[in-house]
């Protein structure tokens, strides 16, 4: 029997017995209906970790450390021995590791590594405050702009790279620094306060110039060691997508302005012209193995390096794990409806002894047979597939809005559905259904025709 | 034609052993009307599972057309019946749920032959039901169920067509339209008509009559005989 009169027959014996038909198609649906889901939450998770990427990294960049301790390398549950030659940060995470930091020769260095093409430094200055005149001080934090960050504005202009004195604010100082709306506020002027270290010289002098140092003496001080900057707001940033939380508030200036304030936050500390991490761009760095061989090199020179690709291996790890177990589920669900595929093809079979007697009494061969029931149980498994995941399509698609803006999503939608993903996941529980119905379909085909068509 | 030789069938084994036929011989010429008769459990309905290669005698074999059945692979068994012979039931077989143009393609479409409509609706006017062409089978008449499997048997132009019992489940008259209609069909295509029955009436208007008891064969009586001179029987 030719493929397409086994295809209707089939198809026409399902419709025989509708309610069974898709009482078992529905069995694995609830499967296709999980697994539908889980693959667009997955593809829309990965969307937002490239989004993250995007924004927010160059893909030719690599980071470059003074030693691994940065990316997670440290145990922070036990005690660490003190080593002079680290200086110890706190990481916004609270747990307090030793990072061993990078001088300028450091980075004149990694500049001469054949390969680099830039070297750029990782700046992010807590101020002492941010304001304007008449208005509220607030604290805040302003790193140094990457010409590959890409975050959306609400108003104003982004050029590359960012002029001297200008700053990226975000929409949440508008209306706290009193601007009526985003426009208005771009072109205004802004003060930023950044701290110095409280200099031991300034105060030894104070003390030898006049006895007993009291209260109101150091207040005047700290007065003296505030340095304040004036900057004008070339854009406004719309609340972006970052990697860490707790950076949504970031403000952003040139390289050369924030070198000015780190040096001015960090002169006569261990952290003077000192670096955690800085940004190495490679040439042709887009180039995966030129990436990689670049890579090679500057670790060869005793530095820690991390790449685009290895930050987002890390962001997906949690998304595969949490992919992994949704698709367990849908496996589990799929399974238990194998069982169900395999009853409802034993039944079939019984039904249609006879049917089958006269078939192969007419000459049908016994692969043909056990084909058509082969069939069948495709068209089960085709049916189930299409409906849990057009159900999945339907659900997704009502509830996307909602769940997007309760997740709080930076504009990416959490459900992406993919055809050929849904194609290819329909073709899986055909291929899934006729396996349950390879024993009935042999049944079927072992009828003995003189047994099946006996009539007393 | 059709030789039957030597034809023995045993169900069971030793003790229990059953003797369905025995040494059972005879010979049909091609385009003859033949009528196996019996009481339930002569062994005719054996003997015709044997003819048409869907069961395997213990011994001897059947040769249809100079093949013999017993040794033809499965698959080339298959081919054979597929093409060149069908099967009429007492109790139609005929798919309720499909349509008459559906019942009809069965065989068509096991033997992989395209262009179906014609040969289908040529099939159903030698039956008189082109006008229930796509009615379903459900709701036809008992008659109208076997002039449908008759059209069915005849729709591949097999060269042999077995009929068990065709009248088994049908009132007289009905029965009687369905005899006149395989005869008929017999003189128009020339097929070899083999029937199981115990209807005397219809068995008196075969050419042959084969009367089995216990699996022997008790008489023969062959109208064609003194034309062809063909069948014998060999006891």
């Amino acid at each position: 029997m030719r493929l397409s009169d086994t295809l209707l027959r089939s198809g026409r014996n399902l419709r025989q017995a509708k309610a069974r038909t898709l009482l078992t198609a529905l069995a694995i649906g609830v499967g296709a209906f999980a697994l539908t889901l889980t693959l667009a939450a997955s593809n829309g998770a990965q969307g937002f970790v490239n989004k993250i990427i995007a924004d927010n990294f160059d893909p030719s960049e690599l980071i470059v450390t003074k030693d691994n301790s940065l990316f997670g390398k440290t145990d922070t549950s036990k005690p660490q021995v003190y080593d002079d030659s680290y200086v110890a940060t706190t990481s916004r995470a609270g747990a307090t590791t030793q990072v061993k930091q990078l001088t300028n020769d450091d980075i004149t260095k990694i500049q001469a590594i054949k390969g680099v093409e830039e070297v750029r430094k990782d700046l992010s200055i807590s101020l002492q405050y941010i304001t304007r005149p008449g208005q509220k001080k607030y604290i805040g934090t302003v790193n140094a702009f990457s010409p590959s960050q890409n975050p959306d504005l609400v108003a104003g202009k982004l050029v590359k790279p960012l002029k001297n004195d200008s700053i990226l604010v975000p929409e949440a100082f508008v209306s706290a620094l009193g601007f009526k709306n985003d426009n208005q506020a771009v072109g205004q002027e802004l003060t930023l306060a950044v701290r110095k270290p409280f200099d031991q010289a300034i105060l030894e002098q104070a003390l030898q110039q006049g006895g007993a140092v009291n209260d109101a003496k150091l207040q005047q001080l700290d007065q003296q060691s505030t340095y304040t900057k004036t900057f004008t707001i070339a854009a406004v940033l719309k609340k972006p997508t970052t990697v860490q939380p707790g950076t949504e508030l970031d403000m952003y200036i040139n390289a050369a302005d924030a070198d000015t304030l780190n040096d001015v936050a960090t002169q006569g500390t261990a952290s003077y012209h000192r670096y955690t991490i800085v940004y190495a761009r490679i040439n042709n760095g887009k180039d995966k193995a030129v990436l990689k061989a670049a890579q090679q090199r500057i670790t060869k020179a005793g530095y820690s390096t991390q790449s685009v690709e290895d930050t987002e291996a890390f962001l997906t790890q949690i998304i595969t794990v949490l992919r992994g177990i949704v698709a367990a589920f849908g496996a589990i669900a799929v399974i238990a409806s194998v069982f169900g595929v395999v009853n409802t093809m034993y039944i079939s079979v019984l039904q249609r002894t006879r049917e089958i007697g006269l078939m192969k009494a007419l000459g049908m061969p016994k692969r043909d047979v056990g084909r058509l029931f082969k069939v069948e149980a495709a068209w089960i498994g085709f049916l189930g597939g299409a409906l849990g995941s057009l159900l999945a399509f339907a659900v997704g698609t009502a509830l996307n809005p909602w769940i997007t803006k309760k997740l709080d999503f930076g504009g990416q939608r959490l459900l992406i559905f993919r055809l050929p993903q849904v194609v290819v996941l329909i073709v899986a529980l055909m291929l899934v259904a006729i396996f349950a119905g390879l024993l009935p379909a042999r049944k079927a085909a072992k009828l003995d025709p003189i047994e099946a068509l006996r009539t007393e | 034609m059709i030789e039957v030789k030597a034809v023995s069938k045993i169900y069971g084994k030793k003790q229990s052993a059953f003797t369905a036929l025995d040494d059972v011989s005879f010979t049909v010429p091609t385009g003859a009307t033949v009528a196996i008769i019996g009481k339930s459990g002569s062994g005719k309905s054996t003997l015709m599972h044997i003819m048409s290669g869907l069961d395997h005698p213990n011994s001897g074999e059947v040769v249809v057309d100079g093949q013999v059945l017993q040794h033809l692979k499965r698959k080339a068994m298959d081919r054979f019946r597929a093409t060149e012979m069908s099967f009429i039931f007492q109790a139609f077989f005929v798919e309720g749920s499909q349509t008459a143009y559906q019942n009809v393609a069965l065989p068509l479409e096991i033997a992989e032959i395209r262009r179906r409509r014609k040969l289908i609706r040529q099939a159903l006017e030698q039956v008189d039901l082109l006008d229930k062409i796509n009615e379903r089978a459900n709701n036809l008449s008992g008659g109208q169920k076997q002039r449908l499997a008759i059209a069915r048997a005849i729709v591949n132009k097999p060269k042999l067509i077995f009929a068990d019992e065709p009248t088994g489940n049908l009132d007289s008259v009905t029965g009687d339209k369905i005899i006149k209609l395989l005869f008929d069909l017999n003189k128009s295509i020339g097929n070899t008509l083999c029937v199981v029955t115990h209807d005397e009436e219809l068995a008196t208007r075969c050419q042959i009559r084969i009367t089995l008891k216990d699996g022997h064969v008790v008489d023969i009586k062959d109208t064609t005989k003194a034309k062809r001179g063909s069948a014998h029987a060999t006891k």
